[in-house]
């Protein structure tokens, strides 16, 4: 039935990349990446945003198909077609976003996929088979669970917990295949110190049983459990080093590709705002996501907004710049009068929003530099209903010039700009106008380490002219580094207001507590 | 290669050559091949074709169907279809007819042309708005509105046809000012190129190719998507209503079969030219060798001797076959 019952020996290649290539259309993501992982044994893979792991994964799980190069797994050639092959051959993937079915038991997740294994006489499934599986995971896995419970019964860590049980050991239990492999996509992000630890020791306990690739941006935790860490950067590998050899300063060097400047958030030009006139007033604003959100933003001052991916952060972003509605609540900007918040009339009044997902809501992909740049500014080019090409294509020149946009010119397809560079255009289309409030959702998602300064000294820029921004992100180092003041979201709720003054920036572990539920499962 | 050609030629380029070759992509040239090809084998085929006599007879032909594929091809450029053009223009000829029976004595002609251009306008607005307020799929209400304007139109015609004669409509779309060709072939041109200039260099033309290009881009940068909608469809009953004053001056009569072979032929000549049906490529510009090909395959089938049902699975065919050799460029704009 398994293809593939081999079982490999500790310390032997269980998978071996090498010389991987990938472009999407003229963009190069991977360039000649060649790296071993030896069975039963922990990869860090580190890097910038837009360094190509995230391509590198999506090719081991089938998800993409590499234009060179070869893998071999277990000794064999190894180019899944979807994840579904990946994953019969003992490769899986942890995402950071979790992949449990909430309101099904822990031991039906535990089978989820493979559930043909349980089905008798073609239609009965065997519970009782299925329980003794996933009880046998659970305990060889160390974790005190019920799997009887439905997964949503568990906090997130201990989720996280039964999910890398199961990418660890159901493997072995359901399909036969001793040592897996097991891809880590910045699993502790939104993980506390005290369940970073309870991970870190989960992680070294499952060893026994699998060998794993880690992505984290926490480099701490990287060099204390990584047995060796490969770093990249715009695609290629920039470094292969042991723990001992990666200080910190080191892995900087080599994802950045220069010593990270000193202050990489230019945090000496954040602004003092306390005297500064507020621009823009938010009150009792409510949606289905949040509800009852009022706070106030000066002029000049960044206004950093963090929280989980379920927190409401996103949502209310989209509702305070007026794209999605607001059930109730005002939005007030300058001396303008109180509003229920809406893009079209914001955008006039001079807002300006940068959402998060760039080929969906930012740029049209096929469509010229010079008319995604234009798009919010009819009221510019076309005046009097007649629209001025010529003004445009002058406009869009300048900002090439302007804002760095490699290989950029007035003409060419967005699609073919990388992502910093689209994100640049997306960006300056917003600063050609007369602005007094940005509202940024993950203004350097998919941007590569350059661009992500340049997008940071513009956001700094624009402060000193008294700009209000909004910033709305994932990225706690970014939202720590940028602004003045943090709100902290939870399940639709501000539950934290954290300053952030130049001389006292909070930590990542004095943001987190505030952004996990605060009754845990025991 | 994408089907914007008008903006897209890489800038770096200049001179003619390059700019022949800057639109030389498949999209473009792909149906004047075809066109080429078709006039080729019917001029062989029958004696007939190749004529002045059967030149002016396709020329009046495709200016109706060019002027009712202008507005049609707006709206397709936004991503959604209108499939009640014929039946506007079924219901403009109708009313219009009827109007000119009810005040006989007076010499209404020349009126005959606001009063088509702003009832279809208020047609399609009447399209719009349910499409947009009601947030209905663009293709089930005018599916319903097609019915409903039918219905209105044949139950005013009651069956008949509506014969009528006025000096006015020879000289609007009969009379040959240049030689052998019909003057509803040079309205038909002047329509068409007003309709180049809104669509590339009005504030309408833009919003309604970002809107087919990326509604949600559009919605996030405060473009007021919805009006715009409206406006597309307003423009697309606008010149299916003046379609059907100029075919009812052209044929000097007004059937229940009016318009009826419209709902194909606007849809087949505008993706026959290249436009894309998921919106965001191609262009107005476009049409017109679409209306080029529908008109010269319909008649040439007829010259040959190809029935009209036949005739119809044929045209099916080539509708269908255009949209599958423009599918790539589609996967092309959704890949990234």
């Amino acid at each position: 039935m398994t293809p593939m019952a081999s079982e490999a020996n500790p310390g032997s290649e269980l998978l071996a990349v090498s010389r991987l290539a990938k472009s999407y259309g003229p963009i190069r993501i991977l360039h000649d990446v060649s790296l071993n992982v030896p069975t039963r044994s922990i990869v860090g893979l580190v890097g910038e945003n837009g360094a190509g792991k995230t391509t590198l994964f999506n090719i081991l799980t089938g998800l993409a198909r590499p234009d060179g190069g070869a893998m071999l797994y277990r000794g064999r050639p190894y180019a899944p077609r979807s994840y579904g092959e990946a994953f019969s051959l003992g490769v899986s993937r942890v995402f950071q976003e979790q992949s449990l079915i909430l309101n099904v038991p822990v031991y039906e997740n535990m089978a989820l996929s493979q559930e043909r294994r349980f089905t008798r006489f073609g239609q009965f499934v065997d519970r009782g088979a299925m329980i003794r599986v996933a009880e046998a995971i659970v305990e060889e896995a160390g974790l005190d669970v019920d799997v009887r419970r439905n997964a949503g019964a568990y906090d997130f860590s201990r989720r996280q917990a039964i999910e890398i049980a199961r990418a660890c050991l159901a493997p072995k239990h359901l399909m036969g295949i001793e040592d897996p492999l097991v891809l880590l996509d910045e699993p502790t992000s939104a993980l506390d110190q005290q369940d970073e630890t309870a991970f870190l020791d989960l992680l070294a306990r499952m060893k026994r049983h699998a060998s794993f690739v880690f992505v984290s941006h926490r480099l701490t935790e990287v060099r204390a459990i990584c047995d060796s860490i490969v770093v990249m950067k715009d695609g290629r590998i920039s470094g292969l080093l042991t723990p001992v050899e990666a200080d910190e300063k080191t892995l900087h060097g080599l994802m950045v590709g220069r010593e990270r400047a000193e202050d990489y958030y230019h945090t000496d030009e954040q602004r003092d705002v306390s005297g500064e006139p507020v621009t823009y007033r938010v009150r009792e604003l409510s949606s289905t996501e949040f509800s009852g959100i009022s706070f106030e933003v000066r002029a000049g001052e960044v206004l950093g907004i963090g929280g989980l991916l379920d927190s409401g952060k996103a949502a209310l972003g989209k509702a305070v710049a007026g794209v999605r509605p607001a059930k109730s609540g005002t939005v007030t900007l300058a001396s303008g009068a109180p509003q229920r918040p809406s893009i079209r009339r914001l955008v006039r009044e001079g807002l300006g929003y940068v959402p998060a997902e760039r080929l969906v809501e930012g740029i049209v992909p096929g469509f010229s530099l010079a008319m995604n740049l234009s798009l919010p500014s009819a009221d510019k080019y076309s005046p009097y209903g007649i629209w001025r090409t010529d003004l445009e294509k002058s406009a869009a020149r300048d900002a090439v010039q302007q804002f760095g946009i490699r290989s950029g010119s007035p003409a060419i397809p967005m699609r073919n700009l990388s992502g910093g560079n689209q994100q640049k255009v997306v960006l300056a289309r917003w600063l050609q106008r007369d602005l007094r409030m940005l509202v940024l959702d993950n203004p350097t998602r998919g941007v590569d380490a350059g661009a992500k300064e340049e997008i940071y000294q513009h956001i700094r820029k624009l402060t000193a002219q008294g700009v209000g921004v909004i910033l709305i992100t994932d990225e706690l180092a970014e939202l720590i580094g940028l602004a003045n003041r943090i709100l902290i979201m939870q399940r639709g709720a501000v539950v934290a207001e954290i300053p952030a003054p130049p001389a006292g920036k909070p930590t990542e572990h004095d943001l987190i507590p505030h952004m996990l539920p605060s009754t845990r499962a025991a | 290669m994408n089907g914007n050609d008008q903006i897209m030629i890489n800038p770096t380029r200049s001179g003619l050559l390059h700019r022949i070759a800057g639109v030389a992509d498949r999209g473009t040239w792909l149906p004047v091949g075809v066109f080429v090809a078709l006039v080729a084998i019917f001029s062989f085929a029958s004696p007939a074709f190749f004529t002045w006599r059967n030149f002016a007879a396709t020329t009046g032909e495709a200016a109706t169907l060019l002027i009712a594929s202008l507005g049609a091809t707006f709206v397709i450029l936004m991503g959604s279809i209108d499939l009640s053009v014929g039946a506007v223009v079924l219901l403009v000829g109708t009313t219009t007819v009827a109007g000119l029976k009810l005040f006989q004595g007076a010499d209404l002609g020349p009126l005959t042309i606001p009063f088509g251009a702003f009832l279809g306008a208020a047609l399609g607005a009447f399209n719009g708005a349910i499409i947009v307020f009601g947030r209905i799929p663009s293709f089930v209400v005018t599916l319903g509105s097609l019915s409903v304007f039918t219905g209105i139109a044949l139950s005013i015609l009651a069956g008949a046809t509506i014969m009528f004669d006025s000096p006015f409509f020879d000289v609007l779309s009969l009379r040959q000012t240049i030689p052998h060709l019909p003057n509803i072939a040079l309205w038909a041109l002047l329509l068409w190129l007003i309709s180049i200039f809104v669509g590339a260099r009005t504030r309408f033309g833009r919003f309604v190719m970002l809107i087919g290009g990326g509604e949600q881009v559009a919605r996030t940068a405060g473009i007021p998507v919805d009006r715009y909608k409206i406006y597309g469809f307003t423009v697309s009953g606008l010149t299916a209503g003046l379609a059907g004053i100029f075919a009812m001056s052209r044929l000097g009569a007004v059937g229940p079969s009016l318009g009826g072979d419209l709902l194909l032929n606007t849809l087949g000549a505008i993706v026959v030219g290249g436009t894309s049906l998921a919106g965001g490529a191609g262009g107005v510009q476009r049409t017109f060798i679409g209306v080029a090909i529908i008109t010269v395959l319909s008649n040439g089938l007829n010259l040959v001797g190809v029935g009209p049902y036949w005739q119809l699975v044929i045209k099916g065919f080539v509708v269908i076959g255009a949209v599958l050799v423009s599918q790539d460029r589609i996967a092309n704009l959704i890949v990234k």
